[in-house]
């Protein structure tokens, strides 16, 4: 249920202002560890700015949606829904440049394909990817438990897929004036499907979000639905709450309609600086990543001769 | 474990279910049919390994591996020599070592490894301790004393039970007698009515019946008697807590209550959907449970609003910046 769920407690924020402050802080505390003696001039040349960053995020989503619409298996709607929440909550608190979304961006789609119970094995999943594939896999699986650590094992997420569908149920037996209400889900779904490139999802709760997308199907179709929200759904509401709910219907429509594609060009642009100034520890091809790989592989084979020395001695 | 069976009559225990195998001081098993075919003169070799055996030393094989009552035998033979107590030695150490000793005479006999000196070193200890273990067969050992002991005991009291049932069969029966004599003494002189009489001399009876019974039992089979439950220690009393007390869940939607569950079926939701196909009702799905979880998610958190508190996400910011760190937990 949303209103107990934690996505409710812990990822929903008052809105563009609270994440771009969330978004800030963390662009500032890399570079403050990272800048070294670079003044600030130079500081703002070498590394992204927030605004640059929130480019590359929302290019890395549209390539995020169009990996996941072409992959095989065909995946269920959710299960983009929830990695795309993922791959949002991800950056809210963290850098672009800490860890690269080309990474976070397809450790979110398998992790969500778990969560959502559409599991795809690791070498059926890099199957969809061009290049080696091997690498990919193994980014992907050194990056989950990170991904995982940094959502706080928030897993669940409420995609507003489902209340969709409750709505649609809804009219049709509570609200019999609309003929042929099928026509509206088609506009909905696209609406939903836009809603999923924005941060909607991070602000608003599911069921406004699918309310709002049955408003703008409807509206697209000629048929209000007005009196089905006052009569109807809301009857029982306190005239705050209905206002919320308006207010709130409003504030996603505002949102969804906003959206623009970041152009391609400003996006590779964006890339190019950030291969110089990401973090090469969370670089899977850089030399510092290997090395601490390989550091670690050490360090759990000096534990396992200590244990059999230790059992050895017990003997 | 392949069936059992007679190696050269090739009969199993599941064909010919009464079949029993024997077996001789080779460990090779034969069924009774066989053994008395090929030795009808009494005497002769073993179809297996050739050793020649006596019919008279067959004996019916107990366990299904044919090696353990070749091993058995052995050790028989064996420990017929190799008969000092513990008495007999000095320290534990020496009688362990003996033990050991005689482990290993038995492993090598029954294993084939170094016949010839495994039994010339019988041989050697028979001659050594001659007078010893002639001594030491006439001499029982504790265990066995103390066996018989026990076995001599637990007949002495059955006898005496056998004895007190006979007793109180007859007591039971006198009694029974004694009763009816009364009765019939009572109808005939007593100027009750017979009914009432009757009736009296039942009662008496059965209450007397039921003293007997209680009399008569007093020990379960175990050797525990019965209504001493006394000595047994009480288990500590547990502090109770409060008792449960239901209350029902009450959910906080965050929005317009969605219709219950027997709404569903009343105000006709379920026209609306897809219905469960027989293999999916088969698995207990029914097509109100979607419906209900649809209707669920719909009108939660309509009302959600910009959450008053400061978002807790401020607090995470702390360990956000360092790579690969657990977040901290709140």
């Amino acid at each position: 249920m949303f209103s107990t769920s934690s996505q409710s407690k812990y990822w929903l924020f008052n809105g563009e202002t609270e994440l771009t402050f969330h978004r800030t802080e963390a662009n500032e505390a890399y570079i403050r560890t990272r800048r070294g003696n670079r003044t600030d001039d130079e500081a703002k040349a070498y590394f992204l700015t927030p605004s640059e960053e929130k480019i590359l995020s929302r290019q890395y989503e549209v390539v995020l949606c169009k990996f996941c619409s072409e992959f095989t298996p065909p995946m269920p709607r959710c299960v983009i829904g929830t990695s795309l929440a993922f791959f949002k909550r991800f950056y809210v608190h963290n850098s672009n440049m800490d860890y690269h979304p080309k990474d976070i961006m397809l450790t979110c789609v398998y992790l969500a394909c778990k969560v959502e119970e559409f599991y795809v094995p690791i070498g059926q999943f890099v199957r969809n990817l061009r290049g080696d594939r091997e690498k990919f896999a193994d980014a992907i699986l050194s990056f989950e438990l990170t991904l995982m650590s940094k959502l706080n094992y928030h897993l669940t997420v409420h995609n507003p897929f489902r209340p969709l569908e409750g709505f649609l149920i809804d009219i049709k037996t509570r609200f019999k004036e609309i003929s042929n209400l099928e026509r509206i889900r088609r506009p909905a779904e696209e609406f939903i499907e836009r809603s999923l490139q924005t941060d909607a999802c991070l602000v608003f709760s599911p069921s406004q979000i699918a309310l709002t997308s049955l408003m703008f199907g409807a509206a697209k179709e000629g048929v209000s639905l007005d009196r089905y929200l006052k009569d109807v759904l809301l009857k029982t509401a306190t005239t705050r709450e209905m206002e919320i709910t308006m207010y709130q219907i409003r504030r996603v429509k505002f949102t969804v309609k906003g959206y623009e594609p970041v152009p391609r060009e400003q996006a590779q642009a964006v890339q190019k600086k950030l291969d110089l100034c990401r973090n090469q520890e969370n670089n899977p091809d850089s030399d510092v990543y290997k090395q601490r790989m390989l550091e670690k592989l050490d360090e759990e084979e000096d534990m396992r001769v200590k244990k059999r020395a230790r059992l050895n001695d017990d003997k | 474990m392949d069936e059992q069976g007679c190696p050269r009559c090739k009969t199993t225990k599941y064909r010919n279910p009464s079949l029993k195998l024997m077996v001789n001081v080779c460990g090779h098993s034969l069924c009774e049919s066989c053994v008395e075919l090929l030795f009808v003169k009494g005497s002769g070799a073993c179809p297996d390994c050739g050793t020649a055996l006596r019919r008279s030393n067959f004996r019916l094989q107990i366990f299904e591996d044919a090696l353990v009552e070749k091993e058995i035998d052995i050790r028989k033979r064996v420990l017929r020599d190799f008969n000092k107590k513990e008495e007999d030695f000095s320290s534990l150490k020496d009688y362990n070592d003996y033990l050991e000793m005689i482990e290993t005479i038995v492993f090598n006999l029954s294993n084939q490894i170094e016949v010839d000196a495994t039994k010339k070193m019988i041989d050697q200890y028979k001659k050594e301790n001659k007078n010893h273990i002639r001594k030491n067969q006439s001499k029982m050992s504790r265990d066995e004393e103390l066996l018989d002991a026990l076995i001599e005991q637990e007949q002495q009291e059955s006898t005496m039970r056998r004895m007190m049932t006979l007793e109180d069969e007859k007591r039971e029966k006198a009694a029974k007698r004694k009763h009816k004599e009364a009765l019939i003494d009572a109808l005939m002189y007593q100027d009750r009515s017979a009914y009432d009489i009757i009736n009296s001399h039942k009662e008496a009876s059965q209450h007397e019946e039921v003293e007997a019974k209680r009399a008569a039992v007093t020990a379960f089979s175990t050797g525990i008697r019965i209504g001493h439950q006394n000595d047994i220690v009480p288990l500590a009393k547990l502090e109770q807590g409060q008792l449960y007390r239901y209350c029902p869940l009450i959910m906080e939607w965050m929005g317009p209550e969605p219709p219950t569950m027997d709404e569903l079926y009343t105000d006709g939701y379920l026209k609306n959907i897809r219905s469960a196909s027989d293999a999916e009702r088969a698995g207990g799905f029914r097509e109100a449970l979607a419906c209900h979880r649809a209707l669920q998610d719909a009108m939660c958190g309509l009302f959600s609003y910009p959450p008053k508190a400061p978002s807790p996400g401020k607090l995470m910011t702390a360990g956000s910046s360092s790579s690969h760190s657990p977040m901290m937990i709140f």
